[in-house]
């Protein structure tokens, strides 16, 4: 004689068994969906939020498939058995307690969510101002501060940057994964990204707006430097131009011919 | 086949006379632009895209009036009548030829939908297996950069018609069987929404010979300018929206008039209520796909340049023109509530299809039928989270993300609903109850990847990665694609009479479902490391930062185009199964999955007219395991 | 919802009727007159996301600003289609009373009127004809001209099919068509005027009211 479905002992054995799949589960996602190296202030909210997800991804899988996987093994049908299942339509406490549980994490995750969006996006004292102009297919920075220009970006480590993005033709978007963060540049407006880069090193910057093509191919070296390296990279670069630190300072060069408007 | 069947001469078979017509119209269309160029005193008389915009509707147009499609309507307009009768249309010519021409009976357009809808998904599978074989390593082997970008388009573009399609069909076929109708409110415009998706489809297959590069999204300004391939899939597209808007036109009438006596709303069968939902948001959003696709055809450099979506800058450097979010918001506001259209129908199945197998009623009737018509109403707020890296009120992205998350609460009622149906029952597993099992599996996967991706933050990281990928296919799989299948497989026998292979079904199924989750979760997995998407080349080592390296990508990658093969081979299996099964697997008799729905009570494969008698319903659809409750009182007492 | 089956409750889903004829239900004229109607109403709510949308781009693109245009002729197409709105009606009221000859002839001055405020959109908003009227908005200038043009381009073609509905209604009442009780093609004609009209009720205020003129 099978038990009845209302028994506690089938929900004792699929408790215990969501909270063994539910802790197998998120060290399985640990390993299978492995984030790049965190190299910004913004990457290690970012990887926060995202492992929050994580186990709430877990112990939610978990909840569905042990219960499904339970009822798979334990209420299927004997051989020659043509008999019916038990009679019942539902059970409304029941159906509250799962509109009300979910809409509970919801309001926990938005406000994870809001808090999280306003550290991310924040804006800092002392950026390093730099404009971004995508273009098909590759970037070009220049650095108003200093007038210098460059195809590849350099910043220093540690200090705020503050991205002025537009682009000439289509859409682009900004991306550097380390850094997590990104956002497109459209054209005809400026848009903004900040990120604080923490770890010293050459990454790629990459387009990840699909833009014609070799949109592919559309990438950029981002070098993260010490602040010395870093102000002597500008002083190589001016050089470079014809240009002197000193008089540079006041030409504005990002007004170039990319014109920036107000939408 | 009887013996006083007519010999068929090609042109009489509605199809090749329907595409004669519209290779008519193309030309009679190029030829017009021709006419009025030369009329207004242009050098050079020959224009490609103009001539494509005008050659596309009068090509529609001219399909539809070869085929028939309309001859009624123009008949009335003179004012004939033309009273419907139950039957085919041309009496004697042999049943096969029913199915290439304009029939009446939903059942027969139910069926056009259903091999339409499975053709265009096996087109836009067998793109996926080409640019997945060109992704299975790094560097550029065999695909072009313009050919791989194209291909990703069509790829999109083809299953989407599928998927539109493949609902039709089972909207189409199972709807009014299941309120106990003998047919659709709007039968002639039910075959006209059907055929206009053919010359869509034309259309969509000629934009191959020239390429388009802008993805599925065609998000201006990219798809503004460079070759006329996009008009083609503009106005393809256009067309299909006309044939979403009428056939949900249609079916939100029927469901609401053309129910049996006692078939009260909440004694419909649960697909019922996911196929309003469906509708509702079909009948409605659609028109916002429409127009922003007409603004793009209006806007594209050859044509008008109407500058929607375009900065101009005046004299004094303001602007006087328009701006590229424009059209992501309009797009979004139909495509996202499309993404439920989408899935309703497939999570209907699902729940119509558990309790068969459980043999116990659907848990929670009401609360799912209403959670249908809540997903569909909450994915009308939800549109701008496919924009968080997108240029807008930073303001506005709280509101998206919020209301996003909102869209777990009736997603979460129905898995728990699901769950409440198989807990305590007598569950057997033939082949559609695998299908539907494995379709709550992957829907799941996708629906648990989504908040990741409504919270900002973390989808500031993974926006236009394979992780999008990897959440949107497997929400779509888990949404349609499973339980497609698994209502193929569950009505294979109402439709044709026989029972399918199965041992084949399941083959099926365990090929297709580890090969599913293994390629979601790869996808998922070179996603959260960095991969874009949409490139055709990709560094296997990302910029050599990640955590794991050593060509992980690339291993990841090969897993991946290893699993679409699979599938793609599982799926061949299936059309063996059901074209070799529909001749020789054995007889099936009325109602083999002992159903209580409206349909397994009368003969299969039904006979022309569903239900000479009018039904008479008297209790709940999924009573099962009651014991007082008696089998049906069907038939001729 | 339907009363259960007193002898067996929660009994069986289906059972066969034995009052109905065995052929089959044919649907009456009210049932498919009933179909109609809900199928109509359904089009114009659909019908009324397009328009909603053309006023969201509109305010989109434009917010507080309009073009400069010329009010006088706005309100005079805007009057003719109205009065349009009007004989439509009073047609059918005509057909109605059975005065197929005031029904006829109003019809035709509904279309006439609709050809009116047609030209009047293709001779001045558009500037069609610059030997009449010397425009000044273009489609390809700037989000003025291309909004304008996309509105009332959307907007004209309602009005054209609308005007072609009314003749073939026409035409089938010359030939004897159409009775006070049998009259739907003339009922759906004049709520789909009735709807043209009404969505033009939007988009007039939308394009020549509301926000600054800006000259350009």
């Amino acid at each position: 004689m099978q038990r009845s479905s209302t028994d506690k002992r089938h929900f004792i054995i699929a408790g215990v068994l969501v909270v063994v799949v539910s802790l197998a589960l998120y060290a399985l996602l640990y390993v299978a969906l492995p984030l790049p190296l965190q190299a910004s202030t913004q990457a290690a909210t970012i990887d926060w939020v995202f492992q929050a997800h994580m186990i709430l991804l877990s112990v939610l899988f978990a909840l569905v498939v042990v219960f499904m996987m339970y009822a798979v093994v334990v209420f299927r049908r004997k051989d020659g058995d043509s008999s019916e299942g038990e009679h019942f339509e539902g059970n409304t406490p029941l159906e509250i307690a799962w509109t009300v549980l979910p809409l509970i994490a919801v309001v926990i995750f938005g406000y994870i969510g809001v808090t999280s969006l306003r550290t991310v996006t924040a804006a800092q004292e002392n950026e390093v101002v730099v404009d971004v102009e995508g273009f098909q297919w590759a970037w070009a920075f220049t650095y108003p501060d200093t007038g210098a220009a460059s195809a590849d970006l350099v910043l220093p480590v540690n200090q705020p940057a503050r991205m002025e993005m537009t682009s000439r033709d289509v859409i682009h978007s900004f991306w550097v994964p380390e850094f997590r963060v990104k956002q497109d540049a459209v054209p005809g407006q400026t848009t903004v990204l900040r990120f604080t880069p923490t770890v010293e090193g050459e990454y790629t910057l990459v387009c990840a707006e699909l833009c014609g093509l070799t949109h592919y191919n559309m990438i950029a070296k981002v070098k993260i430097v010490s602040q010395e390296e870093y102000a002597q990279w500008q002083q190589v670069q001016l050089a470079a131009m014809g240009k002197t630190a000193a008089t540079a300072g006041s030409i504005d060069v990002a007004q170039g011919d990319a014109p920036a408007v107000d939408n | 086949m009887a013996d006083n069947e007519q010999r068929m001469s090609l042109l009489s078979i509605g199809l090749v006379r329907g595409l004669v017509g519209q290779f008519a119209g193309i030309l009679l269309g190029f030829a017009l632009v021709v006419l009025i160029r030369a009329l207004a005193g242009y050098d050079e008389v020959w224009s490609t895209e103009p001539a494509w915009v005008v050659g596309a509707i009068l090509g529609a147009l001219g399909f539809l009036i070869a085929i028939g499609a309309m001859s009624d309507w123009f008949s009335w307009w003179r004012g004939g009548e033309t009273p419907f009768v139950h039957g085919p249309r041309h009496p004697g010519r042999p049943t096969w030829a029913r199915y290439f021409d304009v029939d009446y009976n939903h059942k027969v357009i139910g069926i056009q939908y259903g091999v339409t809808g499975l053709i265009m998904l096996c087109i836009g599978g067998s793109f996926a297996v080409i640019f997945r074989s060109e992704l299975a390593r790094s560097g550029l082997q065999f695909l072009q950069p313009a050919t791989y970008n194209t291909f990703i388009g069509m790829h999109g573009w083809a299953a989407l018609f599928g998927i539109f399609i493949g609902i039709g069909g089972m909207a189409n076929y199972l709807v009014p069987l299941m309120i106990g109708a003998d047919d659709m409110a709007f039968p002639r415009l039910n075959s006209f929404a059907f055929w206009i998706n053919v010359p869509a489809i034309v259309l969509l297959l000629i934009s191959l010979y020239y390429t388009w590069d802008a993805g599925w999204t065609v998000y201006p300004p990219l798809s503004l300018k460079g070759s006329p391939g996009f008009q083609l899939v503009f106005w393809s597209i256009f067309l299909l929206g006309f044939s979403s808007i009428l056939g949900s036109l249609n079916l939100v009438a029927t469901m609401l008039r053309m129910r049996s006596p006692g078939m009260s709303l909440f004694r419909m069968p649960i697909f019922c209520w996911a196929m309003m939902a469906t509708s509702l948001i079909q009948l409605t959003a659609t028109q916002l796909i429409a127009m922003s696709f007409l603004m793009l055809s209006l806007a594209r450099e050859a044509t008008l340049a109407m500058p929607f979506f375009v900065p101009v800058l005046n004299a004094a450097g303001v602007n006087i023109g328009g701006d590229p979010t424009l059209f992501q918001h309009t797009f979004w506001f139909y495509s996202h509530p499309a993404v439920y259209v989408w899935v309703l129908p497939g999570l209907g199945i699902i729940s119509e299809l558990l309790p068969v197998f459980a043999r116990k009623p659907l848990f929670g009737y009401r609360w799912i039928a209403i959670s249908s018509l809540a997903i569909a109403l909450v994915g009308f707020l939800v549109w701008g989270h496919h924009m968080f890296t997108s240029a807008y009120s930073p303001n506005l992205r709280v509101w998206f993300m919020v209301s996003t998350l909102l869209v777990a609460v009736p997603t979460g009622v129905k898995f728990f609903s699901w769950l409440g149906t198989i807990w305590g029952g007598k569950l057997s597993f033939p082949t559609p109850m695998l299908f539907t099992l494995g379709a709550i599996s992957v829907f799941l996967l996708g629906g648990l990847s989504g908040p990741v991706l409504a919270t900002v933050a973390t989808d500031l990281h993974l926006q236009d990665t394979y992780f999008v990928i990897g959440h949107f296919h497997a929400t779509i799989f888990g949404g349609f694609v499973f339980p497609f299948f698994a209502a193929i497989y569950y009505w294979f026998p109402k439709i044709t009479g026989r029972m399918y292979n199965e041992q084949l079904g399941k083959l099926h199924f365990w090929l297709m479902l580890p090969a599913f989750w293994l390629m979601s979760v790869g996808q998922m997995s070179v996603g959260v490391a960095g991969m874009r998407r949409r490139i055709v080349d990709y560094d296997p080592l990302l910029g050599g930062m990640t955590r794991f390296n050593l060509g992980f990508v690339e291993i990841v990658q090969i897993l991946i185009t290893i699993s679409a093969f699979v599938i793609a081979f599982s799926i061949l299996i299936m059309i063996y199964n059901l074209f070799h099964s529909a001749e020789v697997g054995r007889v099936a008799g009325a109602n083999p999955w002992r159903s209580r729905s409206p349909e397994w009570q009368i003969p299969s494969p039904i006979p022309e007219q569903s239900y000479p008698r009018p039904l008479h319903v008297v209790g709940e659809p999924y009573d099962y395991g009651l014991a007082t409750s008696p089998r049906f009182v069907a038939g001729d007492d | 919802m339907a009363v259960a089956n007193p002898v067996a409750p929660g009994a069986g889903h289906v059972e066969s009727a034995h009052s109905e004829a065995a052929h089959g239900h044919v649907p009456t004229y009210a049932e498919t007159l009933a179909n109609n109607r809900l199928g109509l109403w359904l089009f114009f709510i659909s019908e009324a996301f397009l328009f909603g949308g053309l006023l969201a781009v509109r305010f989109y693109l434009w917010g507080g600003t309009r073009p400069e245009v010329s009010q006088f002729i706005g309100l005079l197409v805007t009057s003719v289609l109205l009065l349009s709105s009007i004989s439509m009606y009073t047609a059918e009221a005509a057909l109605e009373n059975g005065n197929r000859r005031l029904f006829l002839t109003l019809l035709l001055v509904t279309a006439f009127l609709g050809l009116v405020f047609l030209g009047g959109v293709m001779i001045f908003e558009w500037g069609l004809f610059p030997s009449l009227y010397e425009g000044h908005l273009t489609p390809w200038g700037d989000k003025y001209g291309a909004v304008v043009f996309l509105m009332t381009g959307m907007h004209a073609i309602h009005v054209i099919s609308g005007i072609i509905f009314i003749l073939i209604v026409w035409n089938l009442g010359r030939k004897g068509h159409f009775s006070p009780s049998r009259k739907w093609g003339v009922e759906s004609a004049a709520i789909y005027w009735h709807y043209v009209d009404l969505v033009w009720i939007f988009f007039y205020p939308a394009i020549y009211l509301i926000g600054t003129a800006v000259t350009h």
